[in-house]
């Protein structure tokens, strides 16, 4: 269920080529496999699409200008992406909510402390399991995937998802089972291998 | 009902889509077999954690294309600047050989003479398009940043400087070269800011390298272009979620 197609390289040795010729087709490939969470996961922080996609724009060009402090001994490259894209969601947040900010009386420079309802940490918090969910959702293959989505977020019942998609009731219900299965063994191991993201 | 007939329905169980004859079977299964619950239990941890996960889309088709648009032109630009370099270089060589003693250069100026003019053409050209490309993007100022007095103390070769550069977007580029500038605290990170009065806008936050040079490139949104003063903040979070900062660097737009 969980795949890698045999011809196709690693992410690590995408960002080895990304200093290359082969940068397009590197960073293509790696815009292919998770473009959809960075998107997804902006969404979920940001609430507005203009500004995740402006997102999912930073965090590629991004991954492509500073490819050479990816340290693969360091930890994985799905790791550092969601720091990459914590960072920037975290820029373009800042940036719309203080294009002007009034500072306190006294020193114009110096503002002593800011109103915690203004800080992204909360809105970031949630960020790095929705990233985990989604990858652990992106390493299903398209069918399963499927399932889950007219299942989880469509609210589609087991009979409705194969009269929409044709597949036959048993077979839906054997997909959704190993889609969970799937879902839970990857949680598992991500969680396992869970690296310090700060 | 038998476990392993019960098992399959689980999932669907946990995500409500069963029909309502066979989640009352379920049910009853479940109501007497502990094994089954404790099954249940781990799917439903997964089911909350599908609560956490962003909702399925795609982003549009054309960011793609955007992104290694981007790319492209910048490799492009890239690889002819190495190209003109090369033609310098060959042309500084020609120069050197010049340079040679009187008696050797006259056995060979025939052939050098040509090949001067035909290189100082070349050199022209290159130049032209080498400044060409300078010219796109020139920086339309550039901003000492110094440390404040109390930031400066003890510290050697701490100071910035800020280019600034017009996008054709209408936001402003700027590229940040920090010397010396310490790594930030922990749960901290640096900010430049444009001031002007009593308003500031975000340019964005970065974090440094430490000794050595630190070079971010920043945009900062058109409203910027009327705020003359920079200002590099260290922003700190502390355990109670709230914020404060130091000011560490700032500069006037001459």
């Amino acid at each position: 269920m969980m795949y890698q197609r045999a011809d196709e390289i690693s992410d690590e040795q995408c960002m080895t080529r990304l200093t290359g010729p082969e940068v397009e087709a590197a960073i293509s490939a790696l815009y292919d496999r998770y473009s959809r969470t960075v998107y997804g996961v902006g969404l979920k922080i940001l609430g507005d699409r203009s500004l995740s996609e402006e997102l999912v724009q930073d965090v590629f060009l991004k991954v492509w200008r500073s490819s050479r402090n990816f340290d693969p001994s360091r930890g994985s490259f799905s790791t550092w992406l969601y720091r990459v894209t914590r960072s920037c969601a975290l820029d373009l947040y800042r940036k719309r909510a203080s294009r002007v900010r009034q500072v306190s009386d006294g020193d114009p420079y110096i503002a002593a402390t800011r109103d915690a309802s203004d800080g992204p940490q909360e809105v970031m918090d949630e960020s790095w399991l929705s990233w985990r969910v989604s990858r652990a959702l992106e390493a299903l293959d398209a069918p399963h995937r499927e399932v889950i989505e007219l299942a989880y977020f469509g609210g589609l019942s087991q009979r409705e998802i194969s009269e929409r998609t044709g597949v036959p009731l048993g077979t839906v219900k054997t997909r959704t089972a190993s889609a969970f299965k799937s879902l839970r063994t990857e949680l598992t191991i991500q969680d396992t291998s869970r690296e310090p993201i700060r | 009902m038998k476990c392993a007939e019960i098992h399959p329905n689980l999932p669907a169980f946990v995500l409500g889509g069963l029909e309502p004859e066979e989640d009352v079977e379920v049910r009853r299964h479940l109501a007497s077999c502990s094994d089954c619950r404790r099954e249940l239990e781990e799917l439903r941890k997964v089911n909350r954690a599908l609560e956490a996960a962003p909702s399925p889309a795609d982003p549009p088709r054309h960011l793609k294309d955007e992104i290694l648009s981007q790319v492209r032109t910048a490799e492009e630009r890239s690889s002819s600047n190495e190209e003109q370099q090369e033609d310098l270089a060959s042309l500084r060589e020609r120069q050197r050989s010049l340079e040679a003693p009187r008696s050797e250069r006259s056995k060979h100026l025939r052939i050098i003479l040509p090949s001067v003019a035909a290189a100082a053409v070349v050199a022209m050209v290159v130049l032209g398009v080498f400044f060409g490309v300078l010219r796109e993007e020139p920086p339309v100022a550039t901003i000492q940043l110094v440390p404040t007095p109390q930031e400066a103390a003890g510290l050697e070769g701490y100071w910035g400087v800020a280019e600034i550069r017009p996008q054709p977007s209408g936001n402003q580029q700027v590229e940040l070269k920090l010397n010396n500038f310490e790594q930030p605290k922990p749960n901290s990170y640096y900010e430049l800011w444009f001031v002007s009065g009593e308003s500031r806008i975000s340019a964005g936050s970065f974090t440094s390298v430490g000794e050595g040079e630190t070079r971010v490139l920043l945009n900062a949104p058109p409203e910027t272009r009327n705020y003359r003063t920079l200002l590099i903040t260290e922003e700190h979070i502390d355990d109670h979620r709230t914020f404060s900062e130091e000011v560490a660097l700032k500069g006037e737009v001459p």
